[in-house]
């Protein structure tokens, strides 16, 4: 099994090149066929969103795998291969295991901690899927990845704290009232800024939108987006006192809301506080106002700030992240290497050794009083057995391992003769022992017949 | 009876520093688990907690009301609050400041046990049983309220300051602190006013002289209408919750004040050995 990714991404291409490279999800079915078609790929998933476009597949060792996926971005896109490998990055083995692992947990995403590119992996999964792209290894390197996803989110807080102006206003405006479900938001000035943070404070549950702006039809055309209601610019104050957020985005030179506005709107409130905030440059309110009892005053510096802040904790929680993928592919590359038909091969052997063991010294206790000679003409017996019992199934799994989905060989041997993954690598005598056959001849590599290293 | 009692005391204070452990490390960490355990050892250890009180009282045919009693019902009614406030307003990082004091009261308890002196004949009733447990269940309603008092103030100066770190993520948000303390002494106060009433019928019926004057007769007056002024402002609306939070403080001040007086100053009928 070889496993390689071969892709590119906002860190490696700019939207020129990735704009040109995407696999749109009515189209994967047949690049997916087009890609298996190809002899050297035995599986394969395709990732495209707006930000990376990325083939992890299962192919033939050597560049054979790789040129061939490369070749197929070219050719599917019609584009010049040189040109295309300048942008690309190409990852094998346990390589790709960490990038992918990377990818879920969204610590390679543009904005760390997003929660988009879990939902659009599953996504590209799914379909490789269901067009019966995927094998046992694309399979169990997917369903893993999504459970460091899973855990990465639950465990750190790498999602946790807003990273844009509009997305910090709001968690900022759920400090003061908890929730926005039912409150009242004056929007003043109809600018795109503002228009972007109302959407999203009407999408976390505001009730009513009040819009105010010099040109009344303005505000009418604003309003009527958020099913809200247009106030003349002359009862801005007044309305003031039964609004709970006011969002500010004028093009006025000059403060439009002073302290002393805020004062007397804060009058006959009931003690209720509101949150004001200010993404006009130059400002449109009084920076002092935020010197008043149960008011909060945030210019488009201090969101700044938040967002600057929530970054670095996001940085911070990305190396909490970092450990769990650490531990997540040791997991991965555990059970890739019970894949391999060398530690198999060992396995099995051992095996029978301690098989060939047990039965021997049962044989010797019934028969007793055997002489040394004799005792040596049995072992040598049932040494012979087992090795030519194993020799012929060894040499064939060799060979078919091999071969690109060769690893499904080794699964189907490491099934019939009982070794599954928790009996070779658990506890017990047994499991030891076959554990310690097992990396022994994985060291030696065993360019030579394997059953020399078992001492018959 | 009482050795069964002193078992499942210190089988609470160990359930309560381990929920103390867990509620620090959800407080860092965030990670819910850690919160359903905490809660959970708290639960645990409530439950000893009262059968701890119940075996005692029975043993000793009544609670005996001595400083380390006095505060062992204290820690009790603190976490009994905390179940119900958890319940009422959903807000789990507030074990990790309530359930720590819980677990000082009671070593405080077995620190000062056995050093006090006889308790006053005129403790001895009913009345002052009642009297006492409702002025604990009392103030821990003010103490719960005043932690949520400066927890609005420190939440509301980092949002003021536009200056925020870890322990302004951790904690809720402004309004549901506000809340938290609203009900708290909305709890504690109805408690305190029965408390201090039968406190002064025991004091009508016995009447030693100069009772009225009595420092700590007169703190409790002091705390009973700041409390009142403090439901007063909120559920008129009339202040801020800065205001109110500040209000908070200054009661719970001084129904500490009046703990400390009580067992310190030699003057008026109210001391009864620590």
């Amino acid at each position: 099994m070889h496993l390689l990714v071969v892709g590119l991404s906002h860190k490696t291409a700019p939207i020129e090149i990735r704009e040109r490279l995407t696999f749109p999800a009515h189209r994967q079915a047949e690049a997916l066929a087009l890609l298996l078609s190809q002899p050297a790929v035995a599986e394969a998933v395709i990732i495209s969103t707006c930000n990376r476009t990325e083939i992890y597949a299962v192919a033939s060792g050597g560049d054979e795998g790789v040129d061939s996926v490369i070749e197929f971005m070219a050719d599917y896109h019609e584009l010049d291969r040189h040109e295309l490998i300048r942008s690309l990055y190409i990852t094998r083995g346990v390589d790709v295991v960490h990038h992918l692992f990377r990818v879920v947990a969204s610590l390679d995403s543009m904005v760390i901690g997003e929660a988009q590119i879990l939902g659009q992996v599953k996504e590209a999964y799914d379909h490789a899927m269901e067009n019966g792209a995927t094998g046992l290894a694309l399979n169990k390197l997917f369903r893993q990845s999504f459970e460091v996803g899973k855990r990465v989110r639950n465990e750190t807080g790498i999602g946790e704290n807003a990273v844009s102006i509009s997305y910090a206003a709001i968690e900022l405006a759920k400090k003061v009232f908890d929730t926005l479900s039912g409150r009242t938001i004056l929007i003043l000035g109809a600018g795109k800024m503002s228009e972007l943070t109302a959407k999203h404070l009407v999408s976390n549950g505001v009730k009513s939108v009040l819009v105010a702006n010099r040109t009344f039809e303005r505000a009418q055309e604003l309003a009527e987006r958020f099913n809200g209601e247009a106030i003349r610019y002359d009862d801005l104050y007044e309305r003031m006192r039964g609004a709970d957020i006011v969002i500010t985005s004028t093009a006025a030179t000059h403060y439009v809301i002073t302290k002393e506005q805020v004062a007397s709107a804060m009058r006959g409130r009931g003690g209720r506080p509101l949150f004001l905030i200010d993404i006009a440059v130059p400002r449109d309110i009084e920076p002092t106002v935020n010197d008043l009892s149960n008011v909060f005053l945030y210019d488009i510096d201090d969101l700044s700030g938040v967002v600057e802040s929530n970054l670095e904790e996001r940085m911070r929680e990305a190396g909490r992240a970092e450990h769990i993928i650490a531990e997540e592919i040791a997991l991965f590359v555990r059970w890739r290497e019970s894949l391999e038909v060398v530690p198999t091969v060992a396995a099995i052997r051992a095996k029978a050794e301690v098989i060939r063991l047990a039965e021997l010294e049962k044989a010797c206790k019934r028969l007793g009083g055997l002489s040394q000679k004799d005792r040596e003409t049995i072992e040598a017996l049932t040494c012979a057995i087992v090795n030519k019992m194993l020799h012929g199934p060894t040499q064939r799994l060799k060979q078919a391992a091999a071969a690109k989905d060769g690893y499904e060989y080794v699964e189907t041997a490491r099934h019939l003769y009982g070794l599954e993954e928790s009996e070779a690598r658990g506890h017990g005598k047994l499991r030891n022992l076959l554990n310690r056959r097992a990396h022994d001849t994985a060291d030696k590599q065993a360019t030579h017949e394997i059953g020399d290293s078992l001492g018959c | 009876m009482a050795q069964g009692a002193v078992i499942l005391f210190w089988f609470t204070i160990v359930a309560y520093v381990a929920a103390t452990v867990l509620y620090a490390y959800f407080f860092l960490s965030k990670r819910a688990a850690f919160s359903w355990y905490a809660t959970f050892l708290t639960g645990a250890g409530f439950l000893c907690h009262t059968a701890s009180i119940g075996m005692r009282s029975t043993a000793q045919h009544g609670t005996r009301l001595d400083g380390p009693n006095t505060l062992i019902l204290f820690a009790w009614a603190l976490v009994m609050l905390y179940f119900v406030m958890e319940h009422l307003i959903k807000v789990k990082v507030y074990g990790t400041l309530l359930v720590p004091v819980s677990v000082v009261l009671m070593t405080l308890s077995q620190l000062i046990a056995g050093s006090g002196a006889a308790t006053s004949p005129l403790i001895e009733n009913w009345k002052i049983g009642i009297h006492v447990a409702l002025i604990a269940f009392a103030n821990a309603g003010f103490l719960i309220a005043a932690v949520a008092a400066m927890t609005y103030l420190v939440q509301e100066g980092q949002l003021k300051r536009h200056k925020t770190n870890v322990v302004f993520k951790r904690l809720p948000s402004l309004s549901k602190i506000d809340a938290l303390a609203r009900r708290a002494v909305a709890f504690g106060y109805p408690a305190y006013t029965g408390g201090l009433l039968l406190g002064v019928l025991r004091a009508i019926e016995t009447d030693p002289p100069g009772w009225w004057a009595d420092p700590r007769v007169v703190l409790a007056g002091i705390a009973w209408a700041i409390f009142g002024a403090f439901l007063a402002l909120q559920y008129t609306q009339r202040a801020s919750s800065r205001t109110t939070a500040w209000i908070a403080i200054a009661g719970t001040i001084v129904v500490l004040s009046l703990a400390v007086v009580a067992r310190t100053v030699p003057a008026g009928f109210h001391i009864f050995g620590v």
